[in-house]
């Protein structure tokens, strides 16, 4: 019962919100570690649960957000609308190249990923008259139009990308205590083993790339929406396939909020060290950035999420000898 | 008896070596079959073939009357067959628990049945105690008795044993001996691949022996033992030679 009392709370803190900090700058901060938390909570599905690393779920971001644009640019249909179809587009895409990439496992897989978002960004670059090649195009800004998905105030968009959150971890819990997760997990410790006990991985695997390029794709509509503009460098941006499996695997891959305390993490450090030294020496707040994430990896290779299981555990093994 | 499990030339190969050559028997409804054979004999291959982690490029393998051969290894678990791995191959992160729901979930797809379910499985192989216990600090005759509750909360009709008994001390090869004579009682078939000559004594009366990817003889314990041709293949061509030889 504690924890539902704490979950209200939270929720309770996180509406809130807004309400209360009247700085734009720090709304902008909580609008993306709720965005890089959506976007790492769609990434673990496949990622973390069933540890098929991929880098290439700027793909589906970039669907997403190259769907939604179009329709909204060229035929007025709303970015609402326009979100559930980048996502479908994104999981009609996930077949051919899930299709593809899961031949291979391990790295091979990860490069075979890697190499589908490139290409995809490629395709947008080139073929200029589909979709303003390079030099892509901005959003018409409507002013306060919520059926169009703008807002004046930042605040809408924080409401929006809670929403998408809050369904994120729905769909994620309800997932990792159903059949389905215990499959995930067992995919990831040994397909063969998992093979032999009648778990068809193929399909599996099928399943939840498709839920997790669906996802991703939600987010990348709602980016753009968000500033206004896209191009093929941003909307299939490498950095946004790194994120999401950067802030799984320091936060706790394979666990609910592990993507979640991975972005509060590595976000806030990240504004907060551009803050103080972004004017200072250059390339210093980057610098170090990368020290604390070669120490999470390094000490903490389970991620955050995986200490506390941790601690948890030491804690049990010894009540039980006591 | 009924016929459980017809394997029939049965061939492998690959690159130039012959792995297993025009291999047939017939595992029968509640029986206990040993594979035995020396080192790459081809006995683990064999097991591969018949779970569809390889494919044969001759031969049939039906179970029951269905032809396997062609099928993945999950659609060979559906058809009621399950094997333990010679080197176990548990989900090690996970608990001993949820590593058997894993097998439980193919006929319960509800997590509190498939947990009941896993339990009862968990309690017959003697594994309640490390029930919580992540399957990778577990020892190795607790993870050999996982790999059988994992294979066998798929409720298979008949179980493939790839070498459960490598590696454990004469006690726990007791243990192990006595498990698989309560599974035997329970109804289940059993193809056993085992070194230790000892156990196969005591678990099985139908014996098969591959040499070099080839049947070489098949039968009871005490004539399979007396076949010169198994003694060739265990201790050399010396041991038998018609003048006395050396060993």
């Amino acid at each position: 019962m504690r924890w539902v009392i704490g979950l209200i709370a939270a929720v309770a803190v996180l509406i809130a919100l807004p309400l209360v900090v009247e700085s734009a700058f720090a709304i902008d901060i909580c609008i993306r570690i709720l965005l890089f938390s959506f976007i790492g909570v769609a990434w673990n599905l496949m990622g973390g649960y069933a540890k098929q690393l991929s880098l290439g779920h700027a793909a589906y971001f970039g669907l997403g957000a190259y769907t939604s644009t179009i329709l909204q640019i060229n035929y007025d249909i709303s970015p609402w609308i326009g979100m559930v179809a980048g996502g479908c587009v994104a999981m009609l895409a996930s077949l051919p190249i899930g299709w593809l990439c899961f031949r291979l496992r391990g790295p091979y897989f990860t490069i075979a990923t890697i190499a589908t978002a490139q290409a995809l960004m490629l395709i947008f670059l080139k073929f200029r008259d589909f979709a303003w090649g390079a030099e892509g195009t901005t959003i018409p800004n409507l002013g306060n139009a919520p059926l169009m998905m703008q807002f004046e105030e930042k605040a809408g968009y924080y409401y929006v990308v809670l929403g998408l959150l809050a369904l994120a971890l729905a769909i994620n819990y309800k997932i990792e205590k159903s059949w389905m997760g215990y499959y995930l997990v067992a995919i990831g410790e040994d397909e063969d083993a998992a093979e032999a006990v009648g778990i068809n991985a193929p399909r599996i695997k099928r399943d939840i790339y498709l839920i997790s390029s669906f996802l991703t794709a939600l987010a990348g509509t709602f980016y753009v929406q968000y500033i206004y503009f896209i191009d093929p460098a941003t909307a299939f941006s490498f950095n946004v396939s790194i994120e999401a499996a950067l802030v799984s695997i320091v936060g706790g891959i394979g666990t609910l909020w592990g993507p979640v305390i991975g972005t509060v993490l590595l976000e806030t450090t990240s504004a907060l060290l551009q803050s103080w030294l972004g004017s200072g020496i250059g390339g210093i707040q980057l610098t170090i950035y990368s020290l604390i994430l070669m120490a999470v990896i390094l000490w903490r290779p389970t991620g955050i999420m995986g200490y506390f299981y941790e601690l948890a555990a030491r804690r049990r093994a010894r009540l039980v000898k006591a | 008896m009924a016929d459980a499990l017809v394997i029939k030339k049965l061939n492998k190969r690959f690159g130039g070596l012959r792995a297993v050559q025009d291999v047939s028997f017939t595992v029968r409804e509640n029986e206990t079959l040993a594979l035995i054979g020396p080192n790459g004999a081809g006995k683990t291959t064999a097991f591969n073939l018949i779970m569809g982690f390889h494919r044969p490029d001759e031969g049939s393998v039906t179970a029951f009357g269905t032809e396997i051969v062609g099928m993945r290894p999950y659609q060979v678990c559906a058809q009621g067959l399950a094997r333990t791995f010679q080197v176990a191959k548990p989900f090690g992160g996970m608990t001993v628990l949820d590593n058997v729901m894993t097998g439980a979930f193919l006929h319960y797809r509800n997590p509190e049945e498939a947990r009941d379910k896993a339990r009862e499985v968990i309690e017959f192989v003697g594994l309640s105690a490390r029930e919580s216990t992540a399957a990778r600090d577990i020892t190795t005759i607790d993870q050999r008795r996982l790999e059988m509750a994992r294979a066998l909360a798929t409720q298979p009709k008949i179980l493939l044993l790839d070498e459960v008994m490598a590696g454990l001390n004469p006690s726990e090869v007791d243990q192990a001996v006595a498990l698989i004579d309560k599974l035997s009682g329970s109804g289940l078939t059993i193809v056993i691949v085992e070194h230790l000559m000892r156990a196969i004594m005591a678990v099985s009366k139908h014996i098969v022996v591959l040499d070099h990817g080839q049947k070489i003889a098949e039968g009871n314990p005490k004539d399979v033992m007396a076949n010169p041709e198994v003694i060739r293949a265990y201790l050399g061509s010396y041991a038998h030679s018609p003048n006395g030889g050396v060993a």
